[in-house]
């Protein structure tokens, strides 16, 4: 035993308690902080599961994509001419997709997270808010993805028009901060269905079916110049409307920033999110009894 | 260090809940519910509530090794999930201080993509121990899991021995205040086992405080200063492991008698009323000293004239039957019917110092109807043989003297130095 002689111990002697209710915020966020190594661990074992086993595991990644983005390009820009502002259609239909996508998935994969992560949560503790938040990681994978495809498109357009449409420049880290704020809004609503989904498995069939709707009324296909300006506030009511245009005008400078819907929208988000932490918590122990 | 203080825990589950809520009825049922404002008292849902743990309430001082034993859904899991923060308690509140490490479930926290390397610094995440300790610690922990060699190899080619040291490895390695340790050890080779026990041994001495599930009373009794016995939730007994382990044995064989052989603490023919210790004055005792000679007495009840009869004894030690022993004249004949008593006289250094249960057994048959012969169980008894002088036992691991430690007449005598072979040669 003369291995364990020399070793100095230090064991931390902080003191903690067991509790039917949960510590305050102030405790939980140290807590959360304390296993932020975990959430990267967490995030890109769920990337990883989604793909494994698959002998093309990357190339699905790339091709999983692609179809959707040539399909809405042909059939709304080609065949409906739908118009795009005085960029190519494609690339139009793609900062949209992008952007919404990510919430979309997002919303879709972070849904699932408690599933995803059942064998662990039974098994370990660790705070069980990095659950949702790794979650969304495959989503945060897709965006990356569709990023490159988005700059092998604009080089082809760069190449054939001879024209760099995406605007190079401080724009684009509007649209990284739109991202991020996608990803927040989605994580938002995510700590609700996400116990919901625990709970009865058809939360997310609904949901899909509740998100392809919303995508319509979101200016993904279309640009908002089409719709008269007495009615914008229409389409501005969703909160993911001001999202997406900024992402686009952040990418390609077409379009506008909507800044009073975008500051509502920012509104909303906050108090969902801190509505969702309530509800995520207050529902947390109850939820891990039943998985 | 301060100690862990488990205060009046429960954990309840509604039966039922998950499948219920499912189902569109349930789910309209519970909206009325809801809406009727009936709460969760309502008597349907009080009906199909199970408490998996209700008022378990101890302390363990630092650097104690505490066993928790009891039969299959008696909550031992439970409670320790709950230590580990897997799941939230009903009621009841539990104070400690440092870091908590469990060990509840094989590789929990592994990758089996990843390499032994990169699985401890995971490890060490998902536990929420910062990256220094384990780096200080590195080394050590695959000294101890014996898979230096195996580093860079992703685990899932491990076996699950190589698993089950590396895990333990890790946690014991991650400094902790609390380990948690739930019957995982029993996959490893005996070896494994051995060096585990001991290494967890020598961590109390440290200030580690352990809480270790097993159904092997051996190991509970080797290395538990004090062992925990919960029985459907409750606290049925906590105190001196071997005395625990006895009397939980005793009962798992008492149920043992009203299960599969119910019915047979009495028959039509007689019954065993009980089993004592007794001095050679005929006080009872509960224990004796290695070196006192006392008397097994058994009381039991004949219930019609002439039978035949014989008394015989289970004696067990740690779950193991130690010996057997009955009547060695085999079946007496009882002219008359009645209450009567046998003492068996216990020889004197011939137990060694820890608990044993003794279960009598008395068989009855009917003179001249030889062939048809029924058996009588009694309650078990355990017992407490302690040193001579009194003292309490110290030495726990009876591993160098065994479970009994009888006397025998030696004789020594000169051999003559020429071989066997060599003799009978000569002889001829």
């Amino acid at each position: 035993m003369s291995v364990f002689e020399g070793t100095v111990f230090e064991r931390t002697n902080e003191a903690w308690v067991i509790e039917p209710q949960r510590e305050g915020a102030r405790a939980r966020a140290v807590e959360l902080w304390r296993y932020r190594r975990l959430l990267w661990f967490l995030a890109v074992r769920t990337v990883k599961d989604l793909y494994e086993g698959m002998s093309l595991g990357i190339f699905w990644l790339f091709a999983r994509p692609l179809l959707p983005i040539l399909v809405g390009g042909f059939v709304f820009g080609g065949l409906l001419g739908l118009p795009s502002d005085g960029v190519p259609y494609v690339l139009f239909f793609m900062t949209g997709f992008v952007s919404w996508s990510l919430f979309d998935r997002s919303l879709l994969f972070g849904t699932r997270c408690l599933d995803r992560h059942k064998g662990l949560i039974k098994r370990l503790y660790f705070p069980r808010l990095i659950s949702p938040v790794a979650g969304v990681a495959p989503a945060a994978a897709y965006f990356v993805i569709y990023v490159v495809l988005m700059a092998v498109v604009a080089s082809f357009y760069l190449w054939k028009d001879g024209v760099l449409y995406v605007q190079v420049g401080p724009t684009l880290l509007v649209a990284v901060l739109m991202a991020a704020f996608a990803v927040f809004c989605a994580l938002s609503v995510v700590l609700f269905t996400c116990v919901f989904q625990a709970r009865h498995k058809e939360t997310r069939f609904g949901l899909r079916y509740f998100t392809q709707f919303w995508m319509y009324l979101t200016p993904v296909f279309y640009p908002i110049s089409v719709v008269p300006p007495e009615h914008r506030w229409l389409i501005y009511i969703n909160p993911m409307a001001p999202v997406v245009a900024t992402f686009r005008w952040g990418i390609l400078g077409v379009g506008e920033v909507p800044l009073v819907p975008l500051a509502t929208s920012f509104a909303i988000a906050v108090v969902a999110m801190a509505a969702g932490i309530w509800f995520f918590t207050a529902n947390e122990a109850s939820t891990v009894d039943r998985l | 260090m301060n100690k862990l203080t488990v205060d009046g825990i429960g954990k309840r589950y509604v039966l039922g809940a998950n499948a219920e809520e499912r189902k569109p009825a349930g789910l309209m049922r519970r909206l009325a519910a809801r809406l009727r404002r009936a709460g969760p008292g309502d008597e349907s849902q009080q009906s199909r509530e199970f408490w998996a743990l209700r008022d378990v309430s101890f302390t363990v001082e630092p650097g104690t090794v505490l066993g928790v034993i009891g039969a299959n859904g008696a909550g031992k899991t439970t409670l320790l999930k709950i230590l580990a923060r897997i799941i939230t308690p009903t009621e009841g509140r539990v104070a400690g201080s440092g870091r908590v490490v469990s060990l509840l479930e094989l590789g929990s926290g592994f990758d089996p993509d990843l390499s032994a390397r990169e699985n401890i610094f995971l490890n060490a995440a998902m536990l929420g121990v910062p990256r220094a300790v384990v780096a200080r610690r590195f080394d050590q922990i695959l000294e101890f899991a014996e898979v230096d060699k195996f580093v860079d190899t992703p685990l899932k080619h491990y076996s699950s021995g190589m698993y089950l040291r590396l895990a333990f490895s890790v946690a014991i390695n991650m400094e902790p205040s609390i380990l948690l340790a739930d019957e995982i050890l029993a996959v490893g080779d005996e070896s494994f086992q051995e060096r585990c026990l001991e290494r967890v041994k020598l961590e109390a001495e440290r200030g580690l405080t352990v809480l270790f599930v097993s159904h092997d009373m051996e190991a509970i009794v080797r290395v538990c200063n004090r062992t925990l016995w919960l029985n459907a939730g409750r606290i049925f007994g906590l105190g001196d492991s071997e005395e625990i382990v006895a009397e939980y044995q005793n009962s798992v064989w008492a149920r043992g008698l009203t299960g599969a052989e119910k019915g047979r603490h009495a028959n039509r023919f007689g019954v065993i009323h009980d089993v004592r210790i007794v001095t050679e004055d005929g006080r009872e005792v509960r224990g004796m000293a290695t070196s006192d000679m006392t008397y097994l007495r058994m009381r039991f009840e004949l219930l019609e004239n002439h039978l035949l009869a014989c008394a015989a004894y289970d004696v067990r030690a740690r779950g193991q039957l130690i010996f057997r022993t009955a009547d060695p004249l085999g079946m007496r004949l009882f002219r008359n019917g009645g209450t009567w008593e046998a003492l068996m006289r216990l020889p004197h250094r011939f137990f060694n110092e820890m608990t044993y249960s003794v279960v009598p057994s008395l068989t009855v048959a009917r003179e001249g109807d030889g062939r048809r012969q029924y058996v009588l169980m009694g309650e078990p008894l355990s017992f407490i043989v302690y040193a001579p002088d009194g003292t309490e036992r110290k030495e726990k691991d009876f591993r160098p003297s065994g479970y009994l430690t009888p006397q025998f007449r030696w004789r020594f005598q000169p051999v003559e130095d020429k071989p066997e072979g060599a003799k009978a040669i000569e002889r001829f």
